[in-house]
């Protein structure tokens, strides 16, 4: 989601429309959180507006990664969906339920009974079976790496029962498998150009069990409509859903705010002037999933950044609710050190040991005194460098409010803005003393991004490209707390959260800054049952997949009650 | 006949010229497709499997670079110029071309023409009454105006035509979504309403060159022999102004222009960028952001392409109306 072309232009232009409005997060009132399950009656279009910044290619085939935003959720649905937002609670959706075996190597999906595909033909555990088998035969269609990282061993079906087995404990890999890969029909995926290259095959014409069909796509607008034999009857209610094309944030913020279109998933700068005081049923509600953080490189041939004191005094000097504030014009909550987002995964979060280690509030005393304690002040400056991504002016802008905040405790920050292909390169390859970055991967616990950056296995040498512990953080013992995770019940697995967010304050690996959000903008003028805060049963933003369709299914036209 | 021979040999060097820097300049800039999609795709998928997937759409990036040269070569003349690996994964890049094509050719064509005919128009008449009231103001004006950037322009326009006039005309896109591609007068009328502030930019960044050079032709011309002849005779004015002096002062100009219809193709980056226009010169954007080899190496092949051709038209179309041309060749 590129985000700031529309900014510079307006920049640019000299206008003062970016000026920022109050912090405060709107949520709807319209929709009390106990009707929003009551039966609906059918009626009524939804428009979406979420930059895509090309037109669209009308293919469909969800294991292609350039295209699956605009199938899985619409047309192809996962097995079970997994609510990042709410603890983990699980929908059955393809699955009617499951079963693990007790040390976590297999699993027994029971497949739901009177589901068809939308061609008219009946779903079966074959099809289940056939998906994933399929990614065994194409590696390349094994996006989450299933059968080489996870250690899937085989899959098969009798009756209407799925069994899949694993050389190790695999629930961490249970929202991959379950939630993220959209199950194919075997009928159509089994002949043809689908059967010898399903990673390059199209699919101009989609055939899933979800909630809506294609029909028809061109290069400046999909269309939508309900699949009426979709297996949850009566829905989905609202008929239609417009997916135009945007290929600038300007034109899509534009549509948003006179209504044309009704939910939105990008950044708007100013929100306030530009759409909320536009329409009393304008809302936003952008859920913290990330972080952003300051990536330190922590081998040893980086004598400064490699230094815990000059990480600490970092992590101690910078005022997080001002980065916040001033550099994401309070569209983005401020992040804390342990790296736990909240309040999105608030039960994992342990603010006593924030407080206990001092990072609770910004602190330029103990600050300064550590870098004293380095041999830096500031008559002797520690210059550093730190990477960013140009065209990011939110990024460009909270790393202004950092490098103010650096001068006093004896840092000379020099912020180096470069080309994205440039940034990866660097980045991945280790070549910087500070990057400023947000690991882009999420899962439903902040395991998933801990590990991210934390687990040596995501580490390579400098020189070599990272997998995503881009600072080179190697401690045996983080390691063991993500080993046992895949194996612990669910307190252990708490506790095991709580101790690697321990980690990140005592060795400071990253310095989080603020946290990155599921932008999220709707209209209740028409349509009801938007997720909000006091609901937040899936991720809002469109680009979510499989989240988009539990949206799609609760939303309503108010038109057709 | 020599001399076109020579021009033909000429245009097939340049053109090996430049397939070969196409092929060698994009894999020198930083970055690679693979990472591109990593970023893409949020850094969930693995790696190898994004690798395969690349693989399996035609990108060796182990290969030997002189085999993929080679290979690179008899594509590009042969017409398979692959399949995209950037943000367009697995399109076909003739239907990406094909798509964006038309848009380009209608929009930076016809106001590239529109641009020369007005330009060369009010260069006539304005070299014809020197000093007059449209000889004081129109080339001034266009001049400053040709001096100011596209992206600029552009901008001013849509801030005052698009924003204050709240939405008055369209400021990005080609046509407006809600409708079906066909030939109705909706669509057709949408289709030109996109088109009116981006053409409108290229039309007041380019015209002032056409008028400028046009205007001092003419002047030259105004002074031969021929033109006191016909005045002489007492011809009627404007039959000396068109038949006799602008016939003759737009010949240098024919050239630039057959030029310029060459760049064409390579759109107008800037325009379509500013505003958002889906053309090839988007199409390129978007390439070269995504580190897209097989979609950056098509278009490049393109431009080049056109541009050659054009010169060369321009030389044999020199050499059939000029002489000297031919004798000194």
């Amino acid at each position: 989601m590129r985000r700031t072309k529309a900014l510079a232009v307006i920049v640019a232009l000299g206008l003062a429309l970016t000026a920022c409005g109050s912090p405060k997060t709107k949520t709807s009132g319209s929709d009390a959180p106990d009707d929003i399950n009551a039966p609906r009656k059918q009626g009524g279009t939804v428009t979406i507006a979420n930059e895509q910044g090309q037109t669209w290619t009308c293919q469909f085939n969800p294991f292609n990664p350039s295209n699956n935003v605009e199938s899985v959720g619409f047309v192809y649905e996962p097995l079970v969906f997994v609510d990042l937002l709410n603890n983990q609670a699980e929908t059955p959706m393809l699955a009617s339920s499951y079963q693990w075996s007790a040390d976590k190597k297999s699993i027994v999906f029971t497949i739901r009974d009177g589901v068809k595909w939308s061609d008219g033909q009946p779903f079966s555990a074959d099809d289940v079976a056939f998906t994933f088998n399929l990614m065994k035969q194409f590696p390349a269609i094994d996006l989450y790496a299933l059968w080489t990282g996870a250690g899937l061993q085989s899959v098969t079906a009798s009756g209407n029962k799925v069994t899949m087995s694993f050389a190790q404990a695999a629930q961490p890999y249970f929202f991959n498998f379950a939630d993220q890969v959209g199950i194919v029909p075997k009928h159509i995926w089994s002949t043809g150009e689908p059967a010898s290259h399903p990673d390059t095959w199209a699919d101009p014409d989609p055939v899933g069990t979800g909630p809506y069909k294609v029909s028809p796509c061109s290069a400046n607008n999909i269309q939508y409509v309900a699949n009426t034999n979709f297996w949850q009857a009566g829905k989905p209610y609202i008929q239609k859903v417009e997916y135009p094309a945007y290929l600038d944030n300007g034109p899509a913020n534009l549509d948003l705010a006179n209504g044309k279109a009704q939910w939105g998933s990008q950044f708007i700068p100013g929100i306030k002037q530009f759409y909320l005081n536009k329409n009393k049923n304008n809302h936003t509600w952008s859920p913290p999933i990330t972080n952003v953080a300051i990536f330190p490189n922590l081998d040893p041939s980086h004598a400064a950044t490699s230094k815990l004191a000059v990480r600490q005094a970092i992590a101690s000097a910078i005022d997080r609710k001002q980065v916040a504030l001033i550099g994401e014009g309070g569209q983005q909550p401020a992040a804390n050190q342990t790296g736990i987002v909240t309040p999105t995964f608030q039960k994992y979060y342990d603010a006593s040991a924030v407080s206990a280690a001092g990072y609770d509030k910004p602190d330029v005393a103990k600050a300064t005194q550590l870098m004293q304690s380095a041999g830096y002040s500031k008559s002797n400056p520690l210059k550093l460098t730190i990477i960013t991504i140009t065209g990011y002016t939110d990024w460009d802008a909270s790393l202004a409010v950092i490098k103010q905040e650096l001068a006093p405790i004896g840092i000379d920050l020099t912020i180096s803005d470069l080309a994205q292909q440039t940034f990866d390169d660097r980045l991945y390859n280790g070549d910087f003393d500070l990057a400023y970055y947000g690991e882009p991967s999420n899962g439903p616990s902040p395991y998933y991004e801990l590990r991210e950056i934390m687990y040596s296995k995501n580490s390579a040498p400098l020189g070599k490209q990272a997998n995503s512990n881009y600072e080179r953080y190697l401690n045996p013992d983080a390691d063991k707390l993500f080993d046992q995770y895949a194996t612990a019940d669910e307190t252990t697995q708490v506790s095991l959260v709580k101790q690697m967010g321990a980690l990140m304050l005592k060795d400071v690996p990253v310095i989080p800054t603020t946290e990155s959000v599921d932008w999220f903008q709707y209209n209740t003028t028409d349509i009801g049952g938007w997720p909000t805060e006091q609901n937040p049963y899936a991720q809002p933003s469109a680009f979510s997949i499989p989240d988009v369709e539990q949206v799609l299914l609760h939303l309503y036209s108010k038109a057709a009650q | 006949m020599k001399f076109l021979l020579r021009r033909l040999g000429f245009f097939v060097l340049t053109l090996w010229a430049a397939l070969t820097l196409n092929f060698f300049i994009p894999r020198m800039m930083p970055g690679s497709p693979l990472n591109a999609l990593r970023a893409r795709t949020h850094n969930k998928l693995s790696p190898a499997a994004l690798q395969q997937m690349l693989t399996a759409y035609g990108f060796k990036p182990n290969q030997n670079w002189f085999v993929q040269y080679l290979d690179y070569l008899g594509n590009m003349l042969s017409g398979h110029w692959g399949i995209s690996i950037g943000a367009t994964l697995g399109t076909p890049v003739s239907k990406l071309i094909g798509q964006a094509l038309p848009w380009t050719l209608g929009l930076v064509g016809v106001a590239t023409i529109l641009a020369f005919a007005l330009g060369s128009l009010i260069g006539t008449v304005s070299a014809w009454r020197r000093g007059g009231k449209v000889d004081s103001i129109l080339p001034s004006v266009f001049v400053v105006t040709s001096a100011l950037p596209y992206f600029w322009v552009g901008l001013l326009l849509i801030l005052v035509l698009s924003l204050w006039t709240g939405g008055l005309l369209p400021s990005d896109f080609n046509y407006d979504n809600s409708l079906q591609p066909s030939f109705t007068l909706p669509f057709i009328g949408s289709v030109l309403r996109h088109a009116i502030l981006p053409a409108g930019t290229i039309l007041i960044t380019s015209i002032g060159g056409w008028i400028l050079t046009m205007r001092n032709n003419m002047i030259t011309t105004l002074a031969e022999d021929y033109v006191r002849m016909g005045r002489a005779k007492g011809l009627p004015n404007r039959q000396i102004m068109y038949g006799y002096a602008a016939r003759n002062a737009l010949l240098p100009n024919l050239s630039g222009f057959a030029m310029s219809l060459g760049f064409v193709i390579s759109g107008s980056i800037l325009v379509e960028y500013v505003f958002n226009y889906p053309g090839l010169g988007y199409l390129l954007y978007n390439a070269v952001q995504n580190t897209d080899y097989p979609l950056m190496q098509a278009l490049f092949m393109l431009f080049t392409v056109a541009v050659l051709l054009a010169v060369l038209l321009c030389d044999f179309a020199t050499a059939w109306l000029d002489p000297r041309a031919r004798a000194k060749g």
